[in-house]
């Protein structure tokens, strides 16, 4: 019966591969022509082809867990640094002159660690409901700041341990039969998870949650657990490709897995999966991870070049290999990936190729098939609880009821705990100036991105940006020999160029503001250190460089004199990039605040849907919000330049995240429809504080004094940040304290009312 | 066909719903509710906004707990805590939003969630068989159980909805708001394919703010307002004028 049911109905689709697949595999015999015609010496040899099957298979590894974690609809940004940690605790705890383990201990203990690593972003994720895209951003900086920490940025290496444990290493070597072990490994777990993602009841429940959520529940399904199993299981893949890494590296570097979450993401975007989730296949991505590592093989190995050079008199012909300089590689990767984000919905979804191949033959197209939401979007009405105590309250329980009141008490308390540790760094006025200079470079951020996030966007390139204009900026003054006002200007162009592509992806192609601002941050970092590279960026003009001076130089340089009072006292102590901070902050609260324009933002924010149904044109207010923020962060790296009067191309790093808490403490909310200008600036005014505190050179009783290393305290950025999002979620919006007190009072009641009858 | 209801209700009713309360904070959203569902039979549950038609609906499934009354399906008392344990009663309840998934196609979501198994996979055959074979017999044309429901119309993919709901072998099915999001045309065939279930012995009960639809495949009509009952009207005893003005300005009326 069924036979003649399956006659009846046709031949169901194919699950495990489809026609992008084939269309990934002829791109990838295009690029490997292209490589093998500007360097045959390496893509010609075998060597080259299994060089590149063997860098796939780790990255195939990762991708096959992400795409789980894709299809759901998340996003697990912390697999590099996941996969890091991985090698480094590994080899903290084999290598001799550490703990000295055997592989087998060791290997398991990373297996807890992935494991662990894993519950917690789906903890994070699902049950506490923080944004993926920022719980596992944090969760990649902390996981950098500890693999720093713990190695102190050497690397570790136990070449001649390892030979002792051959069947372990031999994992990562070339085999007998002329291929690494890696490629079978690798080929094996992307089979299970095919299927398993294909055929088996898990795959299904990971395509209805990522498909819609809200169904899904409706249905029976666990959606959680389904979230959180795809965590674990693309934080075990990221440790099993950290422990392949180990196997062949036999030691470790305090860079393994950097950034290499970008070349996962892009994999299995590549490969046909949805950043909107829902779709997407092993194989594909696997196919994707291997067309990303050759185009990444083909930026990274550069092509042999010839050069005449004369010595003594006499032609000598040097061959070097070309390269494309340091950061380029991340910024066109970064490309890659906001390409690749367009490739789902705008290829596949409207069936490009299929109607293309139509039309060639002349042939009705085939439709295209409009996705339009099935599902009604959970309906956002937040705060309501907090926003009736505002209602009602007086006097000190009206600023406590304020969403920024948390930010501004914090403020004072953590200048005043200062004060008690080290009263004399505190009252110097040098020391204020560093930490006032900190906290206006952050200011400025966190003034652009308020109006992002009251948007309900997000922008995670805001440092990226700021290195990106300040590097524009150092490089037409000093390669191209602008004066300051046109590089200036260059700066501006490029910072708010990096903002268009950001506001372009989010808005004119309607895909998520993380993934544009994430490709964002890899691109403008990345043309940050090309710029830069290899060159000496100081020695600016001195007109320059007063945007980044103190009142008082520029008193002087104009030759004002303003005697030795509080004034000279303020103008010492203030500098031009504060007033200007100020400026803009005064500017863009009124706007928020007060006029029409600003209310609009918070309507985007409260419910999109909402506003454009009043009439609100929300395109263009989350444009210029992108922009705004954008044009904040080139400011902050403008500055920034003429402050350290050169460049260095670590500029405002972990800034993106510094900003975001920022925000989030001073009352903004990560869903949107929230967030005041005094509450931005008292939000960095915390972080600020924080991150000085941390710094500080405590004195201890025994005459000695501590620093903690900017690495864990990076770590605990990471850490204030995650904290801020779960304040806002759980006590600010979901007021759990208030249903405690409710439940507490009832208890009460019940326990006293028997006692009364 | 009223003599015939009469001898109904002697019989044991299906559903019956005694004395329901259900208060949201200070918010009386419910107030000592009756409501009587016979088997085969389609009832239309009317009343304005805010009349407390869903909240009602969600304590039958269980969505939503009473805070005081009796729900007994077939003369047995139940407590649901979730929809899963008045589905396991034979209760299936439509959503207004379809709650499907889009980017799955008919057979997967007329199974979503219970996907039949061979072993370790999804056995396909199965599920894509019993997938036609509910279809069929609901009339509905979906052109095929392959098909990606996105790529459908909200009328078949309302169909869809139903079939899943059918293929749970259910003795009631709610329907909220069905035909709200509807063309004209996909209504209509929502009302037969609604007197196709009836043929099957399904009863149903329908929220719905049209009359029309209410009047043209009902055989009861309840009226709630503010969250009391204000009248219960057999449809062949009434017309959408009286029906109306129930809605608007009756009285709670308690049978004795």
């Amino acid at each position: 019966m069924s036979d003649t049911a399956e006659l009846r109905l046709g031949r169901p689709p194919a699950q495990l591969v489809g026609g992008w697949e084939l269309g990934l595999l002829v791109l990838m015999a295009i690029l490997f022509a292209g490589g093998a015609l500007i360097n045959p010496a390496f893509f010609l040899s075998g060597d080259a082809f299994h060089a590149i099957l063997r860098d796939t298979a780790r990255y195939a590894v990762v991708a096959v867990g992400m795409t789980f974690v894709i299809i759901n609809k998340d996003l697990d940004l912390s697999v590099g640094s996941t996969n890091g940690l991985v090698g480094v605790a590994f080899s903290i705890l084999f290598a001799p002159q550490f703990n000295d383990w055997g592989p087998i201990g060791a290997t398991i203990f990373c297996l807890v660690l992935g494991t662990f690593i894993g519950l917690i972003n789906g903890v994070l994720v699902t049950i506490l409901k923080v944004p993926s895209f920022i719980a596992t951003l944090t969760m990649l900086l902390i996981g950098r700041g500890i693999i720093l920490g713990l190695t102190g940025g050497r690397s570790i290496g136990y070449a001649v341990k390892g030979r002792d444990y051959p069947w372990f290493f031999q994992l990562g070597e070339t085999n007998a039969l002329g291929f690494n072990n890696q490629i079978p490994i690798a080929l094996v777990i992307v089979i299970i998870g095919a299927i398993v993602l294909a055929k088996t009841r898990w795959g299904y429940e990971t395509f209805a949650t990522g498909g819609n959520e809200q169904a899904a529940i409706y249905a029976g399904i666990p959606t959680r657990w389904v979230r959180i199993r795809a965590y674990l299981l693309s934080s075990l893949c990221a440790t099993v490709a950290g422990l392949m890494a180990i196997t062949q590296d036999k030691g470790v570097t305090a860079q393994a897995g950097l950034s290499s979450e970008l070349i996962v993401i892009a994999a299995v975007i590549i490969g046909g999966a949805s950043i909107l989730g829902g779709r997407g296949r092993v194989i594909g991505a696997c196919l994707g991870a291997m067309l990303t590592v050759v185009i990444d093989k083909v930026l990274r190995e550069g092509w042999p070049t010839t050069r005449i050079v004369q010595i003594d008199g006499q032609d000598v012909e040097v061959s070097a290999i070309a390269q494309l300089p340091v950061g380029a590689v991340p910024a066109l990767l970064g490309a890659l990936l906001l390409l690749a984000v367009l490739v789902e919905p705008y290829v596949l979804r409207r069936r490009l190729v299929g109607r293309f191949w139509a039309w060639l033959r002349k042939k009705e197209p085939p439709l295209i098939i409009e996705a339009t939401g099935i599902a009604i979007e959970g309906v956002q009405t937040k705060g309501t609880m907090a926003s009736d105590k505002a209602l009602t309250a007086r006097g000190l329980g009206k600023f406590l009821a304020r969403r920024d009141a948390l930010a501004i008490i914090l403020a004072v308390v953590l200048w005043l705990v200062g004060v008690w540790l080290r009263p004399d760094y505190w009252w110097n006025l040098q020391n204020s100036f560093a930490i006032l200079l900190n906290y206006t470079e952050l200011a400025l951020l966190a003034v652009g991105l308020s109006y992002v996030i009251a948007c309900g966007d997000i922008d995670l390139s805001v440092g990226a940006v700021l290195a990106l204009a300040g590097a524009a900026t150092a490089f037409a003054m000093k390669v191209m020999g602008f004066d300051p006002m046109i590089a200036i200007l260059m700066g501006l162009l490029a910072g708010t160029a990096a903002g268009l592509i950001n506001a372009l992806i989010t808005i004119g192609f309607n895909l998520p503001s993380f993934i544009a601002t994430l490709g964002m941050f890899y691109i403008a970092r990345g043309l940050a250190a090309w710029i830069v590279a290899g060159k000496q960026l100081t020695g600016f003009p001195e007109s320059f460089n007063l945007l980044g001076r103190k009142v008082g130089d520029i008193l002087d340089h104009f030759g004002i004199d303003v005697g030795s009072g509080t004034l000279r006292t303020i103008s010492e102590a203030v500098s031009v990039q504060t007033l200007w901070m100020i400026v803009i902050a005064i500017i863009a609260g009124i706007i928020l605040a007060y006029t029409p324009f600003g209310q609009m933002i918070y309507a985007t924010g409260g419910n999109r849907r909402a506003a454009d149904y009043a009439g609100i044109n929300t395109k263009r207010v989350r444009f210029i919000s992108l922009m705004f923020s954008a044009l904040c962060a080139t400011m902050a790296g403008i500055i920034y330049t003429a402050f350290f009067r050169s460049f260095n191309p670590t500029a405002g790093q972990f800034r993106e995240l510094d900003a975001i808490a920022a925000v989030i403490i001073g009352g903004g909310s990560i869903f949107g429809g929230y967030g005041t200008m005094i509450g931005a600036l008292a939000g960095a005014a915390v972080i600020t504080l924080i991150r000085a505190l941390l710094q500080l050179n405590i004195i201890l009783p025994g005459g000695g004094s501590f620093v903690m290393p900017q690495h864990w305290v990076n770590v605990f950025t990471g850490l204030i940040l995650i904290v801020a999002v779960l304040i806002d979620i759980w006590l600010r919006q979901a007021n759990i304290l208030a249903g405690l007190r409710v439940r507490f009072a009832r208890f009460i009641r019940a326990k006293s009312e028997p006692e009364h009858a | 066909m009223p003599e015939e209801l009469k001898i109904d209700s002697a019989t044991t009713p299906l559903i019956e719903m005694r004395h329901i309360s259900k208060a949201f904070g200070a918010v009386r959203a419910l107030h000592d509710v009756d409501l009587r569902l016979y088997p085969g039979e389609i009832m239309g549950l009317v009343g304005d906004n805010s009349a407390g038609k869903s909240t009602l609906m969600k304590i039958l499934t269980g969505a939503y707990s009473r805070d005081s009354g009796d729900v007994l399906v077939g003369g047995a008392p139940t407590h649901f805590k979730s929809p899963h344990e008045s589905r396991a009663a034979g209760i299936e309840m439509i959503y207004q939003d379809f709650a499907l998934c889009g980017n799955m196609d008919v057979g997967q979501n007329i199974f979503l969630g219970r996907w039949p198994r061979k072993g370790f996979f999804v056995d396909r055959k199965t599920m894509y068989s019993e997938a036609d074979v509910v279809l069929k017999r609901l009339k509905v044309d979906v052109n095929s159980v392959y098909q990606r429901v996105e790529s459908l119309s909200g009328g078949r993919q309302q169909s869809v909805a139903i079939a899943r709901a059918i293929s749970f072998d259910p003795r009631v099915v709610v329907l909220d708001e069905p035909t709200a999001n509807l063309s004209v045309m996909a209504t209509e065939r929502l009302l037969e394919t609604m007197l196709e279930l009836k043929k099957h012995g399904v009863a149903q009960i329908i929220i719905s703010h049209r009359l029309q639809d209410i009047f043209a495949v009902g055989d009861r009509v309840m009226v709630l307002k503010r969250g009391e009952n204000v009248g219960e009207r057999h449809i062949t005893h009434t017309t959408e004028q009286e029906v109306l003005e129930i809605i608007v300005s009756g009285k709670r009326e308690k049978a004795a």
